[in-house]
């Protein structure tokens, strides 16, 4: 190599014999990971760590999140916002400069369509939830619904990307990269951040990116099958494993020094450490057979299913116990999902697959006490149109004028509806809430004031909201 | 639009660059093109602010109910400043600077002569401050900025004339070698005064080099040869061997399958096997190898098998061979047949996003929405589609494979089947006439019989297309296959002209891929990549998408320039490497200090080189490398059952994963289930394209080099081979330091250091298990290290 070396320990031993016992100690066995980097990097260990726990900017009862994302696109009419006048004018012809409709052939006249789903009031609250979805209609006690959310883009992609980052067109960190980096990980032998799904969603990795944040936030997929993770468990003895690993570490850390810190090479070496703790952590989280009978029909899971929704459910609940801090869960991907355009009949075996692992979830978590420091995000990336070029038609397009979103647990209030659309669910008209505030209120809930989380890249400050949103004070308890 | 504009424009794939010398001069100054209209006046902006947010909400809330949309009222349009300067049946409407003399003024404030607008029954007259707004805009001049502008899908046709990716080529001279590439990126270095890195040692040269054009580390002996060679052209006759290598095209070849999203599955339901696939495969890697023109490249895996129509019989293979790249697009749902209308789309989108970078599946239910693909561009390729016969894999609803393309003609093997059932006929004449005289009781068995018929012959197949009946397809509304609109003649984009397919001319694939092949954009396109291959990121960082949503190029003069010199090559690719590879920004290293970093961190302008990670391909290879366990012979088709016993149904899908000790571009790669390996090292996806690996870095990855079985095998043999190599006694010298350059010299490529030796000597030495294990433990730690991973 012709570049120098910035890293000079090596050469600074005052003796070969001196540098020889250092590098026994560091390599002879006794020393276990995870303390190999703390050893290595000495006084600076917590400021190379990009996973030590921060503390958020306040006090706040989440300590973490589930985030539950429902890829194509849900109806809000036909599940969380029931819209009487919609029935009662189906087929009436209405105009609307809406993104979707705007030059495209067929559609010069559009109809109110309504839905064929009934609604009733549930819970204490009463609030109202289609059919669709039976069993967290019975949930809705915990849950602060937002029937008022809108967004900027009416293509997947971009609005997917949008509901995950904050950017309806660029690659920017996702939110569980956010919330990794603002707070760091209570569980060094697992991911900080966790993505179940058992496909990629419109926008790809780009959910789960880190962007320009370290790589060490960038969320770890998981994709259920009966290897979630694979090569957990080690082929040679753990002392053996811990001196190769220092060797490695020792041979990285000199290669990365080398090269100006490339924060690539850094997230490498770190991830060997969080490997290291993962074969003793993964199979232990994953293991569900220590589950009781109970609570694996509370979220409709048979014995030995290792996949499925209520899998990822119950997974994430391990995992938030085990100190993940962001548990990410996409029910499809992009394909067959909520993307209703030829037939709302399409939301049926989508709500099935979802309604009872989600209301089991939550019913977990509350008897368990950690709905209290754990915050539950349903979401969708868009609505969708209430209205189709003939009443009859039988789908629904996309909607980025209105859908619905709900939190739930941590610092949330229980049982409210929050905002409202017009009376055909057409806009959102009372207390609009934007992706941008949806995501500052979900900071908000986790300690961090959305304008004070931010990182520097390319010469400026960039945060989750970029130079938008507002905390919706209405659904904080 | 249409021929004036190809006339100008259209792509010559010109010969040897002699030849294009006296060409030069003939490209279309066009460097105006690139330029942006000029920005409106700031009086213009007044009077938009005015125009926005008074007068166009008056016009849309009082007056479009009538005189807005197909069947404007009394003829008169006010959607557009035309609709209103032309007028209806009373004459135009507005009189710019004139509120008097306009007769919508007169018609909104009840002035006798004309009728009272709005109507009565239509709704209340304007209040007398919508009137005083009107008449305040009227006589100010009637500042109107909505033109009725043609449009294309997501683009008005003014914007497509001059989008700068379709704009002819800048006039330039091809000429020149690697320091043209050079003083272009050198002067928007220095005008970002950026520090340049300086000049890579040998040895990462040379690891660089030869991983980029064959995936695989320089081996010893070539690291030490590179390293003697004084000659002043050491460089270019490296980049030479390594283009001359088999390894070039499974590198490249690689490249290339990543954007055509090439899998040896189906996709549909039950991800069937294509057992025939793999002969697109090695022909892409082939057609590399021999570095056929790119216009040629292009045109076989379109129409291969109808241009290639009358040559003899290897020529014509070759031909069918290629569209394999038709007929790989994946297949939908449970019947296949009935979601075609989704592979159809598959193909579009690919075919629009490899060739040309336009994001042309947008097109499907409706118009594209930011670039001039239209609705109606999308069903006339969608014809020629239907009239092309794809080779059916089979799905559980229809049964086995057909249409798969024979490689011997008809006549063969109809000649060889007669030829076959003759033998079987007379073999069974035989037999019966044996049996009947030996029923008889006489006679010996065995003695008169023909030779046993072996199994009925089997024929060489692609998985490819020929023609169908040739046949216009409808507009699916929405996309929806059950509604259909009006039918579209097969053509060509209309913002390229819309030429159409000739009524004799067939399905129009081979006019396609002419089409194609004439626009500057598809020139642009292919170098751009050329271009990423070498430093990880394109002058156009979105190398798929061209369109108004991609990125800009970051140097349009380098890309023009490198374009036109590509068509002054003959379109081939091995010349623009030895180019590209000979530059100052290639040689550059990647070390440099993190402020240099921060000022440009995505690289844009190549002050430095991007150190990069290997590809999974490169990581799997490289380990079967340096252990000396590399097949280096071409794979041909995957181990699948035989088709005879396929019982795939969507609950009980095909999976597999054959290993193989090839070059990883022949593992087997099914659709549905990724293969895990790629799947965690960042591989392509099978079933979209892609046209940049990303790099992911997760803890997942670390766990492959701690625990996973193949990388512990290769461990092993690389310990076994050290250890087999310079077995104890030490003959002089350290044993454990001789292993262990060793070790450094397959794996890194270099020597290692002492503080190296002493480290990993205390590693081996404290593993005090067997010899064997010791220095499997070592090969690990060498094997896993980020240094054997990426590639500065």
């Amino acid at each position: 190599m012709t570049a120098p070396t910035n890293h000079a320990a090596w050469t600074s031993e005052p003796s070969a014999f001196a540098r020889r016992a250092f590098l026994r100690s560091t390599v002879a066995g006794s020393l276990l990971m995870p303390g190999i980097l703390s050893q290595l990097h000495g006084d600076d260990a917590a400021a190379f760590d990009p996973l030590a726990v921060k503390p958020p900017h306040f006090p706040a009862k989440a300590k973490q999140i589930i985030f539950l994302f429902m890829t194509g696109g849900v109806s809000h009419v036909d599940t969380f916002d029931p819209k009487p006048a919609l029935t009662r004018d189906h087929g009436k012809e209405i105009k609307a400069d809406h993104p979707e409709i705007k030059n495209r052939p067929g559609y010069e006249r559009i109809f109110l369509k309504r839905s064929q789903w009934e609604f009733a009031p549930h819970g204490q609250c009463g609030t109202e939830v289609s059919t669709l979805f039976p069993n967290l209609a019975k949930c809705v006690d915990e849950i602060a619904l937002i029937r008022s959310m809108h967004t900027s883009h009416s293509n997947h992609y971009n609005a997917t990307l949008g509901m995950h980052t904050g950017s309806f067109a660029f690659s920017r960190p996702s939110i569980g990269s956010w919330m990794s980096y603002g707070l760091g990980t209570h569980n060094a032998n697992l991911p900080g951040f966790v993505v179940i799904a058992p496909q990629q969603t419109y926008a790809g990795t780009q959910v789960y990116a880190s962007d320009f944040l370290p790589g060490s936030h960038q969320g770890t997929l998981v994709v259920p099958g009966e290897t979630p993770v694979a090569n957990v468990v080690s082929r040679i003895p753990m002392p053996q494993q811990s001196r190769e690993l220092a060797a490695l570490t020792a041979l990285n850390r000199r290669h990365l020094g080398d090269r100006g810190g490339d924060p690539l090479l850094e997230t490498r070496l770190r991830s060997f450490e969080t490997a290291f703790g993962m074969q003793m952590a993964v199979p232990e989280a994953f293991e569900l057979e220590r589950e009781d009978e109970a609570t694996l029909s509370l979220y409709g899971l048979q014995r030995g299913q290792t996949t499925g929704f209520s899998w990822q459910c119950l997974v994430a609940r391990r995992l938030v116990e085990r100190g993940v801090r962001f548990v990410e869960l996409i029910d499809t991907g992009s394909s067959n999902n909520w993307d209703a355009h030829g037939d709302m009949k399409t939301h049926v075996p989508l709500a099935k697959n979802v309604d009872q692992p989600i209301a089991g979830l939550l019913r977990d978590l509350k008897r368990r006490g950690m709905l209290d420091e754990t915050l539950v995000v349903w979401t969708t990336e868009f609505g969708r149109t209430p209205f189709n070029n003939t009443a009859d038609a039988p789908g629904r397009e996309h909607h980025p004028w209105a859908f619905s979103s709900w939190l739930a647990g941590a610092g949330v209030r229980k049982g409210i509806v929050h905002g409202a659309t017009d009376e055909h669910g057409l806009r959102a008209v009372e207390q609009p809430v934007h992706v941008h505030d949806l995501h500052a209120t979900i900071l908000h809930l986790m300690g961090f004031d959305h304008e004070r989380l931010t990182f520097r890249h390319a010469g400026r400050d960039y945060r989750l909201t970029d130079v938008h949103g507002r905390v919706v004070r209405e659904v904080l308890a | 639009m249409s021929g004036q504009r190809l006339a100008a424009t259209r792509l010559q794939w010109w010969g040897s660059l002699p030849r294009r010398r006296c060409a030069a001069t003939v490209l279309v100054a066009a460097a105006a093109l690139f330029a942006r209209p000029a920005v409106a006046a700031a009086t213009d902006a007044a009077a938009e602010a005015v125009f926005e947010k008074e007068v166009r909400p008056l016009l849309v809330n009082r007056c479009f109910k009538c005189h807005a949309g197909e069947k404007a009222g009394g003829g008169l349009s006010l959607e557009t400043r035309d609709g209103w300067a032309a007028g209806g049946e009373s004459g135009p409407a507005i009189v710019p600077g004139d509120a008097e003399a306009s007769l919508l003024m007169q018609a909104v404030r009840g002035d006798a002569l004309v009728w009272r607008m709005p109507p009565e029954d239509t709704g209340p007259p304007l209040s007398a401050d919508e009137i005083a707004v009107l008449a305040r805009w009227v006589a100010d001049g009637a500042f109107d900025p909505r033109v009725a502008t043609a449009s294309i899908g997501g683009m008005s046709e003014v914007e497509a004339q001059s989008w700068w990716a379709f704009a002819p080529l800048a006039a330039t001279d091809p000429l020149g070698g690697p320091e043209r590439i050079d003083a272009l990126l050198n002067a928007h270095i220095a005008e970002a005064g950026l520090p340049v890195a300086e000049a890579a040692d040998e040895r990462t040269f040379l690891r660089r080099a030869t991983y980029d054009l064959t995936g695989l580390p320089p081996t010893a002996a070539e690291v030490d040869a590179f390293a003697a060679d004084l000659s002043s052209d050491k460089t270019l006759r490296l980049i030479d061997r390594l283009l001359a290598s088999p390894d070039y095209g499974v590198r490249y070849g690689r490249h290339w399958l990543d954007l055509v999203r090439y899998a040896d599955t189906a996709g549909e339901n039950t991800d069937r096997p294509l057992p025939h696939a793999w002969r697109y495969r090695n022909w892409v890697i082939n057609a590399l190898n021999a570095d056929t023109p790119y216009d040629e490249f292009v045109r076989l895996q379109l129409a291969g098998d109808l241009v290639r129509a009358g040559e003899p019989r290897e020529a014509l293979n070759e031909g069918i061979v290629a569209t394999g790249y038709l007929a790989i697009a994946r297949r939908f749902g449970h019947d296949i047949q009935k979601d075609r209308h989704l592979t159809y789309e598959d193909v579009i989108d690919n075919l629009g996003k490899t060739f040309l970078g336009l994001t042309t599946g947008c097109a499907r239910c409706h118009d594209h929405k930011y670039d001039p693909v239209s609705n109606a561009d999308y069903y006339a390729l969608c014809g020629i589609l239907e009239s092309t016969r794809f080779a059916f894999p089979g799905c559980e609803p229809q049964g086995q494979p057909r249409d798969l393309v024979p490689l011997v003609s008809a006549e063969e093997i109809a000649a060889a089947r007669e030829a076959w059932e003759q033998h079987k006929a007379t073999y069974e004449a035989a037999v019966a006439a044996q049996a009947a005289t030996a029923e008889a009781g006489a006679g010996e068995l065995g003695d008169l019989l023909p030779s046993q018929p072996g199994p009925e012959p089997v024929f060489p197949l692609a998985y490819a297309v020929v023609d169908a009946e040739p046949t216009d397809v409808p507009i699916q509304l929405r996309g929806d296959p059950e509604q259909l609109g009006e039918v579209v003649p097969r053509r060509w984009l209309d913002v390229f002209g819309g030429e159409k397919v000739a009524a004799e001319a067939g399905s129009g694939r081979a006019e396609l891929a002419e089409w194609i092949l004439a626009e500057p954009l598809a020139a642009r396109v292919i170098v751009n990549r050329l271009w990423q291959w070498h430093f990880g990121r394109g002058l156009v960082a979105t190398a798929n998408d061209f369109g108004s949503r991609g990125e800009p190029p970051s140097h349009p003069e380098l890309l023009d320039w490198l374009a036109a010199r590509f068509l002054a090559e003959g379109g081939r690719l091995k010349p623009m490497h030895r180019l590209i590879m000979q530059t100052q920004a290639y040689r550059r290293s990647s070390l440099t200090r993190q402020a240099a970093v921060e000022a440009d961190p995505d690289n844009r302008l190549l002050a430095r080189f991007t150190r990069r990670r290997l590809s999974a391909e490169e990581l799997q290879d490289t380990l079967l490398a340096v252990t000396d366990r590399l097949d280096r012979s071409a794979g041909e088709a995957h181990p699948f059952p035989p088709e005879s016993t396929w019982k795939f149904t969507q609950h009980g899908p095909f999976e597999a994963v054959y290993p193989t000790t090839r070059r990883s571009v022949y593992v087997m790669r099914p659709r549905q289930r990724q293969h895990p390996f790629f799947a965690l090292f960042d591989g392509a996806d099978p079933n979209a394209s892609t046209p940049r690996r990303e790099t992911t870095t997760v803890p997942t990855q670390a766990l492959y080099f701690l625990n996973d079985r193949f990388f512990h095998e290769q461990a092993e043999a690389l310990a076994a081979r050290l250890t087999a190599e310079y077995p104890p006694p030490p003959v002089g010298g350290s044993l454990a330091a001789t292993r262990i350059h060793q070790a450094f010299s397959l794996a890194l490529q270099r020597a290692a250091t002492n503080e190296e030796i002493e480290l990993l000597s205390v590693l081996v030495e404290d593993t005090a298990v067997d010899e064997v294990a010791a220095w499997t433990g070592l090969a690990r730690v060498v094997l896993a290290s980020s240094e054997f991973l990426h590639v500065d």
